[in-house]
């Protein structure tokens, strides 16, 4: 590894109580993906820290309750009833009307007043950068970037070049770049010029599942959980399914979550002749989406590329006994769930029917797997990222 | 004092990945190229030169003594990867002064399988020792070390004169692990590992945080020259010398200092197993359940520990049912070599501490469902076979 570990040797640390400008896009319940998720979760235990945390949004609120968050919104300055895109929802069905409110959103924060008395400025992927780096200068702070997935992972290696240079000046601007993964941080490094020095790693955590009573409930549902999108490997998933489906009759095959690949998906279920055995569910509810994992038998993640890929992590905290491709970054922080070459459908469904076949393992492994994924929660990775803004802020101070 | 210095030298045949989808189709389960380039790796970095060095020591110094336990699967790998560490063994054996134990062929835990297994297993490895080395050896060890009681009547037997076993503090009961204790069979002799002289060199020679680091050979000699007794029993992986522990540790270095800083202290000698065996018994040593040599429990749990692992080794047992009535040759070597107890190893969940440490170290897998799920299939796949087989021949 070319860059170190967050949380590492920090030494004498100050104890004062940081003032966290936090620019992230999305925030529950405003949110398409994981990056809301994450701004959620992290702000709210940097909060539980004793630091303040001013959340920097394009949305109205009312957001998820995170006593302590304070809320900055653009919407007051847009006119009302403009539409706000997801953070994951491709740029280009929008149009320029979508990077004319992201130009909004970095006017807005460039200019942001009564704040100075910040000491750092952190931004989440491509959205604010530009704002954020002008609003780091005039206030003569650092400014920190996380980075949880980029341009040309998402587009499949055709970045989208509006965004593409978004990224680039968050990077080049940032006195500290997070990571969600290490593979994350070695693709900034080669492809985004990331001086490896500045590049540190914070994996995403979940929250604890309380476990089920053993209801003697039958767990008889393969599921794939995510958007559908090329990047995610969907399709991998319907093709393991059909080779799996004769010799397992009992099972179902469920694909939660929408997407661009929506009606390929269907299409494709249905010229491998298993169209009756897979139940499309489109987007789900917290609620369903917990119903789902407590029906699963098998999780799995075929995702083609996948920086992290915390769907994973919440299925083994519910203790569902997990597949996941070798290129996700969760592979970096769990050694209970199986690790499989994206493109490998037979391998896919190998491992499928051993979790299906073998109870004594998926028993094992989703015991494990429950113990693993929680092991580390959201208040260690707030702590690394508060290691990270102290390092930032001492790295400025010695540069003086 | 007595100093029996023993080495075991073992390969299991590891498992190729086998696809629950590779069910039925013929393919193999061990992965042949991979096995004996791992023996290959090992014999280069272990192997020759400590046999090598073994050979110069018994040649310098003609009071040196050595024993060694060799499984069959480990033969079988060096016939086919680096013969010449066999003929190395051969003429280490033709010495006289080195001698060899009897065990299970495959490695396994065939003491828990309904008989003739274990009888067998120990009648192939005796012969594959005559074979080989024109000895019959006197001295059984089990696998991994086991030891209770039931093996030591399977001993008396089977016409041995002794067994090696830990010296555990539970069975010693305040006694020292530096004498020969009398099982409860009658004419079988245990003799006992000193395992914190035995992992003084097994785990903690090359630890730098060790307060004793650096060990050398004078402090070692001087360390068995002052322990009460008069056996002790010094019982160790072949592999600590060269692989476990790599040459630029220095280990081999100390191995070969061994025998003249034991000469400079008068009580101390070398001696076989066999010598051992003959020094009177102190008294009695009973063991009702079995006791390994394997982490800090010194129980069957590295093995057995767990459901996966113990469903498995029930699925192998009545797999050996089907295996047996198949009456096929190859059918029933498959079956023991997944007898072998390195896989059941493998599929061990570990936690923390030292003995996590140690088990993934010895893993030939990421991690043991891995293990489990691989084996399972394999299993399953042989259990067909040996039906289509026995439905072929009648």
């Amino acid at each position: 590894m070319r860059f170190a570990p967050s949380g590492a040797g920090t030494g004498l640390v100050s104890l004062k109580r940081l003032t966290i400008l936090m620019a992230g896009w999305e925030y529950p319940p405003f949110h398409t993906g994981g990056l809301g998720v994450h701004c959620y979760e992290i702000s709210r235990e940097l909060a539980r820290l004793g630091h303040r945390v001013v959340f920097l949004t394009p949305f109205p609120g009312p957001f998820a309750d995170a006593p302590g968050v304070e809320f900055r919104t653009l919407s007051e300055c847009l006119p009302p009833g403009t539409p706000i895109p997801g953070a994951y929802t491709p740029a280009e069905i929008y149009g320029p009307r979508f990077l004319d409110v992201v130009n909004q959103y970095n006017d807005w924060i460039a200019h942001l007043t009564d704040v100075e008395d910040a000491d750092v400025v952190h931004v989440h992927d491509w959205f604010g950068t530009v704002g954020c780096r002008a609003l780091a200068r005039r206030l003569g702070i650092p400014l920190v970037m996380s980075v949880h997935s980029t341009e040309y992972d998402r587009t499949l290696g055709h970045p989208y070049a509006p965004i593409l240079e978004r990224e680039r000046i968050g990077i080049r601007a940032a006195d500290r770049i997070i990571a969600v993964s290490r593979q994350l941080g070695e693709q900034l490094i080669t492809l985004y010029d990331a001086p490896p020095p500045r590049v540190r790693v914070v994996y995403n955590a979940v929250r604890p599942v309380a476990p089920e009573l053993d209801d003697g409930r039958l767990r008889d549902v393969v599921l794939y959980l995510g958007r559908l999108t090329r990047m995610k490997g969907p399709d991998t998933f319907l093709r393991a399914a059909a080779v799996v489906a004769p010799a397992f009759p009992e099972i179902r095959f469920a694909v939660a979550g929408e997407g661009p690949e929506y009606e390929h998906l269907i299409a494709l279920a249905a010229s491998l002749g298993i169209g009756d055995r897979v139940l499309f569910f489109g987007k789900v509810t917290e609620a369903e989406r917990a119903a789902l994992l407590r029906d699963a038998a098998v999780f799995v993640l075929p995702s083609v590329v996948e920086p992290f890929g915390i769907a994973a992590l919440e299925a083994m905290a519910a203790g569902v006994p997990t597949i996941v491709s070798k290129t996700s970054g969760v592979g970096e922080v769990v050694r209970s769930a199986f690790q499989v070459d994206f493109w490998d459908v037979d391998e896919f469904a190998s491992r499928i029917s051993e979790l299906l076949e073998y109870p004594h393992l998926s028993r094992e492994m989703g015991d494990q797997a429950r113990h693993e994924a929680t092991e580390a929660g959201w208040a260690e990775r707030a702590r690394q990222t508060v290691d990270v803004y102290r390092e930032a802020i001492r790295a400025r101070a010695l540069r003086r | 004092m007595k100093i029996v210095f023993y080495l075991h030298l073992h390969q299991p045949w590891r498992l190729a990945r086998f696809r629950y989808l590779d069910l039925g189709t013929g393919k193999p389960y061990f992965d042949i190229d991979r096995n004996l380039d791992i023996f290959r790796r090992i014999a280069a970095n272990c192997y020759r030169p400590t046999l090598d060095r073994l050979e110069v020591m018994l040649r310098q110094d003609p009071r040196f003594r050595v024993s060694f336990s060799i499984t069959g699967t480990f033969l079988e790998q060096a016939a086919l990867a680096a013969p010449d560490v066999i003929e190395r063994i051969q003429r280490l054996v033709e010495t006289g002064r080195v001698a060899l134990l009897s065990e299970t062929y495959y490695h396994s835990l065939a003491f828990l399988l309904p008989p003739p297994e274990l009888e067998e297993e120990v009648a192939l490895h005796q012969q594959r020792m005559e074979d080989l080395f024109h000895v019959r050896p006197h001295v059984l060890r089990m696998t991994e070390l086991v030891y209770d009681d039931d093996l030591a009547r399977f001993a008396a037997r089977e016409g041995f004169s002794g067994m090696l076993a830990e010296g555990w503090e539970g069975p010693l009961r305040g006694r020292s692990p530096n004498h020969v204790y009398s099982s409860v069979a009658r004419g079988v002799s245990v003799v006992l590992r000193n395992y914190r002289l035995s992992d003084d060199v097994g785990f903690r020679f090359s630890a730098r945080g060790w307060t004793e680091y650096p060990l050398t050979a004078e402090k070692y000699a001087l360390w068995l020259s002052r322990s009460p007794g008069d056996v002790v029993g010094l019982f160790l992986d072949f592999e600590t010398f060269g692989e476990h522990h790599p040459a630029s540790t220095g280990i081999l270095e100390f191995l070969s200092a061994l025998p003249s800083a034991v000469a400079r202290e008068p009580n101390l000698e070398w001696a076989t197993v066999e010598d051992a065996v003959r020094v009177p018994a102190a008294g009695p040593f009973v063991v009702p359940e079995p006791m390994s040599w394997a982490d800090e429990n010194r129980d069957l749990g590295a093995w057995l520990g767990n459901d996966m692992q113990r469903s498995a080794f029930d699925a192998a047992k009545k797999a050996g049912t089907f295996a047996r009535s198949s009456h096929d040759p190859e059918i029933l070597s498959d079956w023991r070599k997944l007898l072998t107890s390195d896989h059941f190893y493998y599929m061990y969940v570990s936690g923390k501490g030292a003995d996590a440490d140690v088990h993934r170290y010895f893993s030939s897998y990421s991690n043991p469902y891995d293990a489990y799920a691989n084996y399972m299939n394999a299993l399953n796949d042989l259990r067909r076979r040996s039906l289509a087989k026995a439905r072929a021949s009648h």
